[in-house]
């Protein structure tokens, strides 16, 4: 049974909680720090074997003849796969269900309108190789050594095809055609807003600034590197997959697509995943492939990326070239914007959520009358991108924020009063953007007068004269941002209270290291009025979790939570009518608080564990498990987590070295249910918003269309010595669309990173003649930007 | 990996004899090179000759003229030994900005010699400082030793023994780090030695190469200032996604300046 909740709710009391709201150490980290955790490539099974993939070294070539001969005849091979052979197998694709489609998404089209053509992902291609790394045959052998040499020996006879990288050059006339089905390599193209009114006020507008923002390309690399281990039973004819990702059931759905099985005779595994920020939301060849050479083979398969392949060949990041236009009258206030947003989609569509997310939000915290945008994305060579750790948010607010600072300078104003002035107020919350979004709630210049107090913004000028003295300069950064948590809207949660004293939560999302083990304990043990070590989550086994919608576009505390509520609440009539029974008496003589049911004006009183106990005493020779209660949702309201940042940066002038000396973050969460773990998202927030501003950088060889970032040498992660000690800070306003008031964290500040850093090394340069400098800000580009604006 | 022996002799004679008996084998001394080649198949050796207990190799001669590290120090035990930093405190700056802590536990002053990478660290600090390379059949100095882009005058079967290091009047080494690996982008070490000024260059070309444009200059005069307005010629250096030509040879006179002023400061 699906209940479409009530969407005004009174967010709960604060005095309601005992647990929630407090910096609850992690219960998961013990496990985890002891090597006790439960990875993917911490399984294996008796008589397993290993999958290795031969993969492209060309970015497009057509693939003639595979000759595998020879390295069938190896050592311990025990076969090598085709394309030709998915396809003799009745294998179908993988259908990742690329275009956003919550009601309250924009939809995506082709050029013209139309259904979007996404480039059909097969296991493995037929065709031709799309980019480099891209997974053309796979031998699986005895041990992994034989497995590597006998891929040394599969031959494959390429024609390799003129490539393209780069999505500005992809849709000129003449560019590289990726798929034949799309000549231009325009896949989408779609105008949002109200292009009458925009044109209407740029044309009355006294300023027009323009700019254009390459967000460069960036890739995940988390700790553990994607994995699969594949079984099958012959007996019952069920495929069991081990593999690391934001959400076990719908991998279970889209895998059982390209096999072209029933779902039901698809188990996915995933327990404790090693990193994700989106990489591994979505299905990869490798999972449908030991799955279906298990069956083939009859023993189990084990794949395992390297590092390298895992830079070759994980989804991507980001890559949208953004150019914006924003209107102001005389006095700044903010009149229009208009955007055309380019998303480089890859070889092919596996996720339009970059495109889809950061489209209505280009206005982002900014009352902007009337706007218009243009979200349109093109194929190219490239690994395909997908949604990256604030999907499609860091590259329109990077945009914004940007576009706003050289308003500013250029015209005259002072960049925070600029943004002031126009700010949506809370008194405008719920606030409608010109697209037809509504922002749920937020103060947005409360965040920015603590971020300003924080960062002690108004005593810059004497820290930047020291530092002069040092022969450096010191700049600052400011930047709002909004973002939205909208996400997969169904989420079921089953719960069992056993008499022996303990509480079971089966959830569907997926942690993938935000502590959900603790968290959602937490919300379940003071909406039950117990303690929290009474309280296990369960996730990660399709066969126990039935639905769900996993972890992704901070979806998973509001959504847990809201879940959790709505199961108790239902638990509560429950218990009420069974005490009721028990005793004797009318349900409305029954009273509950703070974990217990008390006859009112009487002595008797049960806890939700002797209700569990005579539940179960009641069931007699039947289910003797407890209460239990099955509640499943739908919530298709997003909310809109808001914040700030500030930032202080310290440039050489003559090496063009960047050193962050001051990062302050304000976030709006919305309840923040353990500020431990959301302090913690908000620092790795900032690092992975930093990463892409001044080191990470997916390159590629504009002479020969090969990736050369393709490993920890040349791709530059940031590190702990590289940040400063973060000044955090939180601006709770709950969220009145769910009853625990949450919004989400863990994406925030990567959203507003970006933008804040670069606006405060422009800011330290500005003098030399320097307006921009594109991403990333590495010692290299902020000297040739310092040269180019000396000229 | 693909397979290959493993041996661990005692003496330099049975390295090297072991060493002739197989042309595909080849010393391993900390690893932190050789291992990452092997693990990613690019290279296969058919023997590793495990120089771990070759005696001999981890011995110290300290001088005060000349301090003679063997080969196999490792750039730990270079970058924390007082012996060493009271008479070449550059060489300590060199060895404690080699990787990470695990890297410096492993890798050797032999092997970084012997792997000539462009861009590291020690081939900078020998040519700058003027070090004698001991081999097991002759001594060689740095200005002899290093060719381009991996490359060194050491036969298949000659082994590393040691590096002597004559202690300069003031010295100091420099490095730009690349964001990512962290190894020089560009590397600068100045030194005032009793023959001379020598300013050696790491990462910015093909290979370390001594900067005597720079070298010229501070001769006839030890200071920073000397060097402003030199301008450093682009030509043959390295261009790649973390800095030009022209980018590098900036680099290279910012840090030979900063070098010297620092070099001049160190003095004791
Ligand atoms: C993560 C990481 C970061 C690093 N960062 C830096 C850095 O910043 N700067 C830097 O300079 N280096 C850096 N290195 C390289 C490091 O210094 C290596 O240790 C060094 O280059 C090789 O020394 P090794 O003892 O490990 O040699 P091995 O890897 O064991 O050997 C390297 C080569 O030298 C040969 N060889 C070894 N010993 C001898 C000998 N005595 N005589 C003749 N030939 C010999 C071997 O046969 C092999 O061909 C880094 C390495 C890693 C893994």
């Amino acid at each position: 049974m699906t209940d479409e909740l009530e969407l005004k709710f009174d967010a709960l009391a604060v005095g309601a909680f005992k647990s929630v709201g407090r910096p609850v150490a992690r219960r998961e980290d013990l496990r985890l720090i002891t090597g006790k955790g439960r990875f993917t490539d911490d399984f294996n099974e008796p008589g397993q074997v290993v999958a290795v993939l031969v993969r492209s070294p060309y970015p497009h070539a057509r693939i003639n003849r595979i000759d595998s001969d020879t390295a069938k005849q190896m050592p311990g091979v025990l076969a090598i796969y085709t394309g030709e052979d998915c396809r003799a197998d009745g294998l179908g694709i993988i259908s990742h269900s690329p275009v956003p489609s919550t009601r309250s998404d924009l939809k995506l089209t082709a050029p013209g309108g139309g259904a979007i053509f996404e480039g059909p992902h097969a296991l493995l291609p037929v065709d031709k190789a799309r980019h480099v790394g891209e997974g053309i045959a796979m031998v699986v052998a005895e041990s992994h050594r034989q497995a590597l040499d006998a891929a040394e020996h599969v031959r494959v006879d390429y024609e390799p095809l003129p490539w393209v990288a780069d999505s500005a050059v992809a849709i000129r006339d003449g560019a590289p055609t990726v798929w034949d089905e799309v000549p231009n390599n325009v896949c989408v193209d779609t105008r949002f807003g109200d292009t009458a009114a925009t044109d209407a006020a740029f044309a009355s507008a006294a300023h027009v600034i323009e700019m254009e923002f390459p967000i460069q390309r960036v890739t995940a690399t988390p700790l553990e590197p994607r994995a699969a281990l594949g079984q099958y039973d012959e007996a019952s004819g069920r495929y069991t997959l081990n593999a690391g990702s934001n959400g076990a059931v719908t991998h279970k759905r889209q895998i059982a697509g390209a096999l072209n099985v029933d779902p039901e005779n698809i188990r996915v595994l995933c327990f404790d995943v090693g990193g994700n920020f989106g990489t591994k939301n979505r299905v990869y060849v490798e999972f449908g492939l030991v799955l279906w050479a298990a069956r083939k083979i009859g023993r189990p398969v084990k794949f395992l990326a390297t590092r390298s392949e895992s830079f070759l060949s994980d989804y991507q990041g980001r890559d949208l070239l953004t150019r914006v236009e924003l209107a102001l009258d005389a006095d700044g206030t903010f009149l229009a914007y208009r955007a055309s947003n380019l998303s480089n989609v890859g070889a092919r569509i596996v996720s339009l959520s970059p495109l889809g997310k950061g489209a209505p939000l280009v206005t982002g915290s900014y009352r902007i009358p009337a706007a218009e945008v243009r979200a349109w994305a093109a194929f190219t060579t490239t690994t395909p991108t997908q949604a990256y750790r604030s999907s499609g948010r860091p590259e329109v607010i990077h945009a914004l924020e940007r576009i706003i600072d050289t308003a500013a300078h250029r015209l005259g104003f002072d960049p925070i009063a600029l943004r002031r002035k126009n700010l949506v107020s809370s008194e405008e919350m719920p606030y409608t953007n010109a697209f037809g979004i509504t922002y749920d709630s937020g103060d947005y210049i409360k965040s920015m007068d603590i971020a300003l107090r924080l960062a002690d913004w108004d005593g810059f000028e004497a820290r930047a004269l020291a530092v002069r003295e040092r022969g450096l300069r010191l700049g600052r950064g400011f930047a709002n941002y909004v973002e939205s948590s909208i996400g997969a809207p169904r989420e079921r949660v089953d719960m069992t209270i056993s008499p022996a004293g303990r509480v079971e939560v089966v959830v569907g999302t997926q942690p993938t290291g935000q502590g959900h083990e603790t968290s959602f304990a937490q919300v379940t043990a003071d909406l039950l009025g117990i303690d929290a070590n009474a309280v296990d989550i369960v996730y990660g086994d399709t066969d126990i979790v039935a639905e769900g919608g996993g972890s992704h576009s901070g979806r998973s505390m509001r959504h847990a939570s809201t879940a959790i509520y709505g199961a108790i609440e239902k638990l509560k009539v429950y218990a009420i009518e069974l005490a009721a029974d028990v005793w004797g008496i009318e349900t409305q003589a029954i009273g509950y608080g703070d974990g217990r049911f008390v006859e009112t004006g009487g002595a008797r009183r049960f806890d939700w564990f002797e209700l569990a106990a005579l539940e179960a005493e009641r069931a007699g020779g039947g289910d003797q498990r407890g209460l239990r209660i099955s509640h499943s949702h739908e919530m298709h309201t997003p909310v809109f987590p808001n914040g700030c940042a500030a930032c202080e940066v310290e440039v050489d002038t003559e090496t063009g070295f960047v050193r962050i000396t001051k990062y302050v973050a304000v976030d709006d969460v919305g309840r923040v249910i353990n500020p431990l773990i959301v302090d913690g998202q908000t620092h790795g927030s900032i690092a992975t918003g930093a990463g892409q501003a001044l080191w990470e950088q997916c390159y590629t060889d504009p002479d020969s269309g090969q990736p050369l970032s393709g490993s920890f040498m040349d791709y530059g992660i940031p590190r702990a010595d590289e940040m400063p000690s973060f000044i955090t800070a939180f601006n709770e306003v709950p969220s009145p669309t769910n009853p625990l008031g949450v919004k989400s964290g863990g994406e925030g500040p990567t959203t507003a990173a970006l933008a804040v850093i670069i606006n405060a090394i422009v800011d330290a340069l500005r003098d030399l003649g320097v307006d921009d400098i594109p991403m990333p800000a590495t010692p290299f580009q902020v000297w040739q930007s310092i040269r180019d604006a000396q000229g | 990996m693909y397979p290959f022996e493993y041996v661990r002799p005692a003496s330099v004679e049975e390295a090297i004899g072991l060493r002739r008996a197989d042309a595909g084998a080849q010393w391993l001394a900390g690893g932190m090179t050789l291992l990452p080649s092997m693990k990613l198949r690019l290279a296969a050796p058919s023997q590793l000759i495990d120089l771990t207990d070759v005696e001999g190799l981890d011995e110290w001669s300290i001088g005060d003229e000349h301090i003679v590290l063997g080969s196999m120090s490792s750039h730990r035990r270079v970058a924390e030994a007082d012996e060493v930093r009271t008479r070449i405190q550059a060489l300590s700056t060199v060895a404690a900005g080699i990787g990470d802590p695990q890297v410096r536990n492993r890798g050797t002053l032999g092997g970084s010699i012997a792997n000539n990478d462009p861009a590291a660290d020690y081939p900078a600090a020998l040519l700058g400082l003027g070090a004698t390379i001991r081999t097991s059949q002759r001594e060689i100095s740095a200005d002899e030793f290093f060719k381009d882009f991996f490359e060194t005058v050491l036969e298949d079967d000659e082994l590393v023994v040691a590096v002597s290091f004559p202690v300069p009047r003031r010295a100091a080494y420099l490095k730009f780090r690349t964001p990512g690996s962290r190894y020089a982008l560009v590397g600068v070490m100045v030194a005032e030695t009793r023959d001379g000024v020598r300013v050696a260059v790491t990462g910015a070309g093909p290979g370390v190469y001594r900067a005597t444009q720079l070298e010229t200059a501070l001769a006839e005069d030890f200071r920073p200032e000397a060097l402003v307005g030199l301008d450093m010629s682009p030509d043959g250096l390295n261009a790649d996604m973390h800095g030009s030509p022209e980018y590098r040879a900036h680099l290279t006179g910012v840090l030979a300046r900063r070098a010297t002023a620092q070099a001049i400061a160190c003095e004791n």
